[in-house]
């Protein structure tokens, strides 16, 4: 059997036994992480040795449904399926206490399967279906714990955004789809001109929604009311990836006017996010906060030509960011909360999680020799080598120097101060995929070369000013670090602040410019169909009237006249029935007579025709 | 055609006469089934007069009769059962007061 069919329905199997047997969902999960993990590790290797498969499914005619193992692809896949793994390891510590593990594990296999699907896609209607579907589970993993306040709000918000974000890519997939006349995702990145920048804009559309960048960042925070495990999932290689997936795979195809949109629009999200992040005062919001940024970091890279820097970037980020966050989970169980405030001292409590959280944020923050560093690295390179090096340098600068500083001010929060923990169960399992994935983050860097030579495509690299764009970036993140560590939030920021805990009022912004005129033209949709409505209804009461009408007819007159007759005939008969009286006098005198009178007509016919 | 026939015939319509009259004037069962008997008698004797004057070479005018007859004798044993059933369920016969027949 393929691997790309395994590593597909190997999580989905598992998320249908889930349900069906409604016992040992933890097991199962991870068995079927483990299938999936294996397969995509199977697929990998033969990407190394230089062997791809594809998989062929019959789709719509003369559009089959394609799934392909490229470089990129079984590396993407690998990628899911790792940190998929080791969040299932994690989520099974992390869920212990939790009674609907059932139906939390079967969404989770359900997410990572519609994933894997997404980044093995070979054509765009199984990457839309698979679109759809991550946005679909994403949507019941954030509202997991449903009955809790504001969760349903931030579930039916990320799916309301990345959805409408979506309509994006739709278009962008019909225009591809016409002017290539094949779905192949290969076939169409050979698109050029108007086509190819509308399209492109149209992914950069997409790509802002489900990877939360400026000015639809908002939901993403607000995602946080799910589980720790879910936070990890999306954060890191699965929905707010793909995004970024997205245009990593169209990077071939998008026009320089269309990539200098997607800089400026990463360089602005991660500067504005980076800001957020730095006065967010509840540890997950923040590293919400920190992975849009992020993310944005990654659209600096593909806004520079140089896609690659991305996908290393979203390599590194996968790994640190869902170590952040199982970090963070560990924390949030032991004090009941994730504010920063309550989280103080924790550190000292949780010392072997906490040293995994510091490792994962000096790698996210660029400091050698963890693998953020070579990404990033990678970016302010690729941002120093691109046309455009005034816009996009200093974008990737100031993004890795907010970087550290957010990530210092966590960390000082975290291990200043006293606070009392309680004690935690499943800590063992949450340890284990805690630890997997900061091992991952620690040593990916050194397998970047092996990525670059597998996609065949290098890093651009300076010759003259080879040493620059390390300087540039190490002395950002150390100063960043230096800032965060040692100066207050407020001073930091000064009158940035009370902003910046707003979201910069983008989202209330963002209200009152699209939300009021859309609300707007929803009311005026609704009165318009209130009216088709009404009329439809009085057209239907019309039909009915009539309908009565002609009832009315058939029943009082065809039925009348033929009833008229039946009741005619029953009264005669009623009539002829007392002629009966039962005497017998009065029955030998009417035969008498009756007879008296045959015998009068006999004769009387008689004589005449004699 | 001889006098004897217009006789016979004056007798049975007398007969006939007579059995109606009592038939419809009486209100006991058993004197109006003796009417009614009168009634066929009265028709057997026109039967026999116009057989016996007209037509004495052909016996199936008096075959006839004869068969006339022997319902009639069947008829009245029926006749008298109802009347017996009737006497002992209502201890009387008078027809005045049976009219449980009716439809």
């Amino acid at each position: 059997m393929n691997l790309i069919a395994i590593a597909i329905l190997a999580p989905l199997s598992m998320a249908l036994l889930t349900m069906l047997l409604r016992r040992q969902p933890a097991a199962l999960a991870l068995l079927g992480a483990a299938a999936g993990l294996l397969a995509s590790l199977g697929l990998l290797t033969d990407a190394f040795n230089g062997r791809g498969s594809e998989l062929i499914l019959p789709g719509l005619p003369d559009m089959p449904l394609r799934l392909v193992a490229t470089p990129l692809t079984a590396l993407l896949s690998t990628l899911v399926a790792v940190v998929c793994s080791l969040v299932m390891v994690y989520a099974v510590g992390y869920m212990k206490k939790d009674n609907e593990k059932v139906r939390f594990f079967a969404t989770l296999l359900l997410f990572a399967s519609a994933m894997q699907t997404l980044v093995l896609a070979g054509d765009w209607i199984l990457l839309l279906s698979a679109w759809e579907l991550i946005g679909l589970s994403s949507y019941l993993l954030i509202g997991f714990w449903y009955s809790k306040p504001g969760v349903k709000t931030a579930a039916t918000r990320a799916f309301l955004v990345t959805r409408s974000a979506d309509l994006g890519l739709y278009i962008a997939t019909f225009i591809l789809v016409t002017s290539a006349g094949s779905t192949d995702i290969a076939a169409t990145l050979d698109t050029r001109g108007g086509l190819a920048v509308a399209a492109g804009l149209l992914l950069l559309i997409a790509a802002m929604g489900k990877s939360a960048q400026t000015p639809l960042h908002d939901w993403l925070q607000r995602a946080m009311a799910g589980p720790t495990p879910v936070s990890a999932l999306l954060h890191s290689a699965t929905l707010v990836a793909a995004g970024a997936i997205l245009l990593i795979r169209t990077a071939p195809m998008l026009p320089p006017e269309t990539l200098l949109v997607i800089g400026i629009v990463g360089g602005v999200t991660t500067v504005v996010t980076g800001l957020m992040a730095l006065g967010e005062s509840d540890l997950k919001r923040m590293l919400a906060a920190s992975t849009s940024s992020q993310y944005g970091l990654m659209l600096v890279a593909v806004g520079a030509g140089v896609p690659m820097a991305a996908l290393l970037h979203l390599i590194a980020h996968a790994a640190i960011k869902s170590s952040l966050f199982l970090g963070a989970g560990v924390f949030q169980h032991s004090r009941d909360s994730t504010v920063l405030d309550k989280l103080r001292g924790i550190g000292r409590d949780r010392p072997k999680i906490f040293s995994g959280f510091v490792l994962a944020a000096l790698a996210l923050a660029g400091v050698p020799p963890l693998s953020g560093f070579f990404s990033k690295d990678a970016i302010i390179a690729a941002s120093m080598n691109s046309a455009n090096i005034w816009i996009l340098l200093p974008f990737a600068l100031a993004g890795t120097l907010l970087t550290g500083s957010y990530m210092a001010r966590a960390l000082r929060l975290l291990w200043q101060g006293n606070g009392k923990s309680r004690s935690v169960d499943g800590l063992a399992w949450m340890g284990a995929g805690l630890a997997g994935l900061v091992f991952l983050a620690i040593i990916l860097g050194a397998a970047f070369p092996a990525v670059e030579s597998l996609l065949g495509a290098r890093l651009p690299e300076n010759s003259q000013v080879q040493f620059l764009p390390v300087v540039l970036g190490l002395s950002a993140a150390l100063c960043g670090l230096a800032l965060g560590w040692f100066v207050p939030v407020h001073r930091l920021l000064g009158p940035l602040l009370p902003w910046s805990r707003q979201g910069f009022a983008i989202a209330g912004g963002f209200d009152n410019l699209i939300i009021r005129p859309v609300f707007f033209i929803a009311r005026t949709c609704e009165k318009l169909e209130r009216l088709l409505y009404e009329s439809v209804l009085a057209t239907g009461r019309a039909g009915l009237r009539l309908g009565q009408a002609v009832r009315l007819n058939d029943e009082q007159g065809i039925d009348g006249i033929i009833f008229s007759f039946v009741r005619c005939m029953v009264n005669l008969g009623g009539k002829a029935r007392t002629l009966q009286s039962g005497l017998i006098h009065k029955e030998l005198a009417i035969s008498i007579v009756a007879s008296a009178m045959i015998l009068v007509f006999m004769l009387i016919t008689l004589l005449v025709y004699q | 055609m001889g006098p004897e026939l217009v006789i016979a015939l004056i007798a049975g319509a007398a007969l006939f006469g007579v059995g109606i009259y009592g038939a419809l004037s009486q209100t006991n069962l058993v004197m109006i089934m003796m009417g009614v008997e009168l009634v066929l008698a009265g028709a057997m004797v026109n039967m026999l007069a116009f057989w016996r004057y007209l037509h004495p070479d052909n016996p199936a005018g008096q075959m006839f009769v004869l068969i006339i007859m022997t319902v009639m004798a069947i008829e009245m044993s029926v006749g008298f059962g109802v009347a017996i059933a009737r006497f002992r369920a209502k201890g009387s016969v008078e027809m005045e007061e049976a009219a449980e027949l009716k439809g």
